[in-house]
């Protein structure tokens, strides 16, 4: 462990000033603190914690190996790491919810000082929901498909005996609103029901006029949309009307009269909309199938936060999501924790993401906390090799495009020049290698007469020897474009040209050598490799395909291509099963450069893989384009990515062709709104980390 | 919805008259004639036979043998058996008996099956968890008429606790032990199935979300992890309605119960065309009914299947 990890000792006694050091409270707050003026006590204490699972035969697998960290009342602390290194299992061992075989073997929980290792399920499903809550991965998977969004809502209030007609509040955010909360008694909690709204806005539209304020209807719109049945209470509702111009007396007696509570109905809605959701009402009538992946996630932190638990365990919530949705959902949710005062332990591998939301930061690697501390601080002063590691391979945080091996470092300096040179004066004279114009994708929809524009009219060209990179979001129609470059789907309009030729004239013979020339590699590396096929015949698969050499010379090829992606020639006798993922996709390159191809196209190649194995699979492509002159389609929804390898981008939206330009430009001078806003949601993108690197 | 039931009903039209087709060609290439049989090898009056031919239109070819049987039986008449009896009747005192048998045998293996499949799916790896285990799989690979004679000679000869044959008023009593001789096989195939399902929705990502919410381990194993294991166990349930119709032939055969098995049985041997498919174009029906029963209540069950 670092020496910068406090130990819970010493974080015990900080006072109310030092504590406020390195945690962003609201400034109102700080007065209540120094008032107090005594030390504040830890809500999570983890020490020492260790975490086995247990194999086939027995034997114990150790995933988490004495752990340790503390968490304070509003903090946000976020737990870094890559895939495997016990950061889910950690904050899962809180919960009590370890999967499978894993139990505790060591160690402590203390939540508020009352210690969590050792008690009954039943005492666990006391504490889950009202102290701790949680907001899973997954949003696709941990919805229950059979049951409507807000039956499942319903469960986590009535699981704890909520009362559905008033907001509870936490002795945390009790403690923020010292003085105020003094004045209120429970009835000032109640939330508006569905039965009070149309005298609620009467009577305030007739309190108003008749007070003569200004602007009634202006007035009138703003407090009818702030106002959320189910969700706004009357205190707040007062308030409102104060702020609007009502004296005080008035205000609370329109309140108290038409501010009487709502019921389970309301409640649900009013969490859902609390959690983002628009139209939340109906919403919750819905299905989960009838939702995206940005909605279910807001359902599940409604669901989360449903019983207002003092500390949330947010695990790697929005790595499914789209950066801007990410980007929104944190924002909500840093809002939503702020006023109700809920701590979040959050869960992700993403540095950029821990160093934007969290104050403190823990990083764990092979099951051990490594480093922890405040996280600017952590992430820009790393210590531990791993986390300065970490802290360079971030894609979020590369303010430029590789450079090749080839081109830094003990290479031959001439020869670099010599490259360099050349390279730049072929991309200045050679014809693209495949242009695209006009290419439009119509699919049909069920039950639906007029057709879905997939892509539409979407034109673009690819430098010979450069790397093109296709940004959007999920649905942006990027994809279908990469499917159609390598003639997986017929266009509706327009023409793909490789090399001077309409790629759609060409004959069968023809065909089959444009798909030599050009290779794809996917995104998946599970799904991509068939599970049956040894390594071997998957990479030597294309060069039978094609009837190249015999089986010596396959197999010399073979051990040359695993050479080039940096893998032992052992793994040839391997199944896809028994390789990591950043093996696989190694594996997939190699399988893609079996025939020597002109173009590879990437579709979202490096996504499912973890930061640091994602960057060496991005110098590996980077490093065999400047050896073999390739060009790139880079199909990616990760701007950060783009910033590392590519040379040109295309900006899609809703299947159109929203911006393009070079790297540089776009990133420093984007045009469009949208690509503004894909720019701003990188995650800790404007912060400046590993300062000594 | 609508549009989808009504393309499902127009959809058993061919169903039925490809069925049936197959089953009169079948029955008529059966070796031995008819006629002949029914005299038991005696030298019978050329006349009369020449008049019963012409009455089964025995002699005229096949495909207008078929056809004629369609023409009427889309009439309702579903003509006499050899024996003079109208096939309609025929049927209408077999089918009561059989219907009776197989949802005995539906409750039996829904009861049964679902209790143990939850019992061991819920508790894997324990003990008694590995005699249902064994159980199922000893019922699965032992054939009916093997478990149908054993239970017949202990419970009924040895032990004397059920009859040993089924009486012509087919009692509750008399059916208990075929019916569960019938259900069997499948009540080992529910065990698994739901055995299996509880077991992967054990481990659902939505069930750790329900346990986050704090709720208790028992509503959290009704309204989640069963609630949503019985969606393919129902359908399972509803596809075998048709099956333990279509199946009780060898239980029936063992415990001579007089219903449409037997009536079919005895009607092969004896080379009889229309009451052979009269039967089986009802079972035919049974079962396209039951398969649509079964899809509509799967969308009812599932709201992600939408028609």
């Amino acid at each position: 462990m670092s020496k910068k990890t406090d130990t819970p000792e010493d974080l015990a006694t900080l006072s109310a000033e030092e504590y406020k050091g390195w945690s962003n409270y609201h400034p109102s707050d700080e007065d209540n603190y120094n008032q107090r003026n005594q030390p504040v006590r830890p809500l999570l204490e983890v020490k020492d914690l260790s975490v086995d699972f247990t194999d086939a035969n027995g034997k114990p697998i150790h995933a988490v190996h004495k752990a340790g960290f503390t968490m304070y009342p509003g903090q946000w602390v976020a737990i870094v790491g890559e895939s495997g290194s016990g950061k889910s299992t950690t904050a899962m061992s809180i919960l009590n919810l370890l999967p499978g075989t894993g139990h505790i073997t060591g160690g402590s929980i203390k939540l508020d000082g009352e210690e969590l290792v050792g008690k009954s399920q039943k005492d666990y499903d006391k504490l889950r929901g009202r102290r701790i809550g949680l907001v899973p991965q997954d949003p696709m998977s941990n919805l229950n498909p059979v049951w409507r969004i807000g039956t499942q809502v319903e469960e986590s209030l009535k699981a704890n005996h909520m009362d559905i007609a008033r907001e509870k509040r936490n002795e945390f955010s009790k403690a923020l609103e010292h003085a105020e909360v003094r004045l209120r008694n429970a009835d000032d909690e109640l939330f508006i029901g569905h039965q009070d709204w149309d005298d609620l806005i009467r009577t305030t539209l007739e309190a108003l006029a008749s007070a003569h304020v200004p602007d009634v209807k202006k007035v009138m719109h703003h407090l009818r949309h702030s106002w959320v049945i189910g969700s706004t209470t009357r205190w707040s509702v007062a308030q409102d009307l104060i702020v609007a111009g009502l004296d005080d007396d008035t205000a609370w007696r329109v309140a108290k009269q038409h501010v009487t509570g709502s019921d389970m109905k309301d409640r649900v809605a009013g969490l859902l909309d609390e959690a983002g959701l628009p139209d939340a009402a109906t919403r919750a009538r819905q299905y989960p199938y009838e939702f995206s992946g940005g909605m279910r996630q807001r359902a599940l932190i409604a669901i989360g936060l449903a019983a207002r638990p003092d500390l949330l365990i947010a695990d790697e919530p929005t790595s499914a999501l789209d950066v801007t949705v990410q980007k929104r959902i944190l924002d909500h949710l840093q809002g939503l924790t702020d006023s109700l005062g809920t701590s979040v332990l959050f869960i992700t591998h993403d540095l950029g993401l821990a160093a934007e939301r969290a104050q403190y930061i823990v990083v764990m690697y092979h099951g051990h906390v490594v480093e922890s501390g405040p996280s600017l601080e952590v992430l820009q002063h790393p210590e531990h090799p791993y986390t300065k590691r970490l802290v360079k391979a971030a894609p979020s945080l590369a303010s430029q495009r590789m450079i090749s091996a080839y081109q830094h470092g003990d290479a031959n300096a001439d020869r670099f020049i010599e490259h360099h040179q050349r390279s730049s004066e072929e991309v200045a004279k050679s014809k693209n290698i495949i242009t695209v114009e006009h290419l439009t994708k119509l699919f049909n929809l069920p039950h639906k007469k007029e057709k879905f524009k997939a892509v539409d009219d979407v034109s673009f060209s690819i430098k010979r020897g450069t790397t093109l990179a296709i940004v959007g979001e999920s649905g942006s129609g990027k994809s279908t474009v990469a499917n159609m470059v390598l003639h997986l789907l017929k266009p509706d309009k327009g023409k793909v040209i490789y090399e001077g030729k309409d790629t759609s004239t060409f004959d069968k013979k023809q065909m089959l050598d444009f798909r030599r020339h050009v290779q794809p590699v996917f995104q998946n590396p599970y799904g991509s490799l068939d599970p049956m096929y040894s390594i071997y015949r998957s990479i030597a698969e294309p060069l039978e395909i094609h009837k190249i050499g015999d089986n010596k010379s396959r197999l010399a090829r073979v051990k040359e291509l695993l050479d080039m992606v940096e893998l032992p020639e052992s793994v040839m006798n391997r199944h896809p099963n028994e390789l990591s993922g950043g093996q696989r996709q190694r594996i997939a390159i190699a399988r893609a450069m079996a025939l020597n191809p002109d173009v590879i196209i990437a579709d979202e190649a490096v996504s499912a893989l973890d930061v640091l194995v994602q960057d060496e699979v991005l110098r590996l492509l980077n490093d065999l384009q400047a050896q073999r002159g390739l060009s790139y389609l880079f199909i990616t929804h990760d701007l950060a990515v783009v910033r590392q390898i590519a040379d040109d981008v295309v900006v899609m939206e809703h299947g159109q062709l929203v911006e393009r330009g070079t790297t540089d430009e776009i990133f420093e001078h984007p045009q469009k709104q949208y690509t503004k806003d894909l720019l701003d949601a990188i995650p800790g993108g404007k912060l400046k980390l590993g300062l000594d690197l | 919805m609508g549009k989808y039931f009504w393309h499902r009903v127009l959809q058993a039209i061919p169903v039925v008259i490809g069925t049936t087709f197959i089953i009169y060609a079948l029955v008529f290439l059966l070796p031995g004639d008819p006629v002949k049989a029914m005299f038991r090898g005696k030298a019978a009056n050329p006349a009369v036979e020449a008049q019963i031919r012409s009455q089964y239109n025995l002699d005229k070819p096949f495909i207008v043998q078929y056809l004629l049987f369609l023409w009427n039986a889309l009439h309702l008449d579903f003509g006499m058996t050899f024996s003079q009896q109208s096939v309609i009747d025929t049927i209408g005192r077999a089918f009561p008996v059989t219907i009776k048998l197989a949802l005995m045998a539906f409750v039996f293996e829904a009861v049964f099956g679902i209790l143990l499949g939850i019992l061991a799916g819920l508790h894997k790896g324990t003990w008694y968890d590995g005699v249902i285990l064994v159980l199922s799989l000893l019922l699965i690979s032992v054939p009916t008429f093997v478990t149908g004679y054993l239970l017949q000679y202990f419970v009924g000869v040895k032990w004397g606790l059920l009859p040993v044959t089924a009486s012509a008023a087919a009692t509750f009593n008399d059916l208990l032990m075929p019916a569960m001789v019938l259900g069997s096989v499948s009540m080992a195939s529910i065990i698994r199935l739901s055995r299996s399902e509880i077991d992967t929705n054990k481990t659902a990502d939505y069930v750790r979300t329900a346990r986050a919410k704090g709720m208790s381990n028992y509503s959290v194993t009704v309204r989640h992890i069963l609630r949503n294991s019985m969606i393919p166990v129902v359908t399972y349930l509803g596809q075998d309605i048709g099956a333990l119709m279509g199946g009780a032939m060898i239980t029936e055969r063992i415990f001579n119960i007089q219903g449409v098995g037997n009536l079919t049985y005895q009607a092969i041997l004896r080379g009889e065309a229309p009451l052979v498919v009269s039967v089986v174009t009802i079972l035919v029906l049974i079962f396209v009914v039951c398969n649509l029963l079964v899809d509509l209540l799967y969308a009812a069950l599932d709201p992600r299947i939408r028609y």
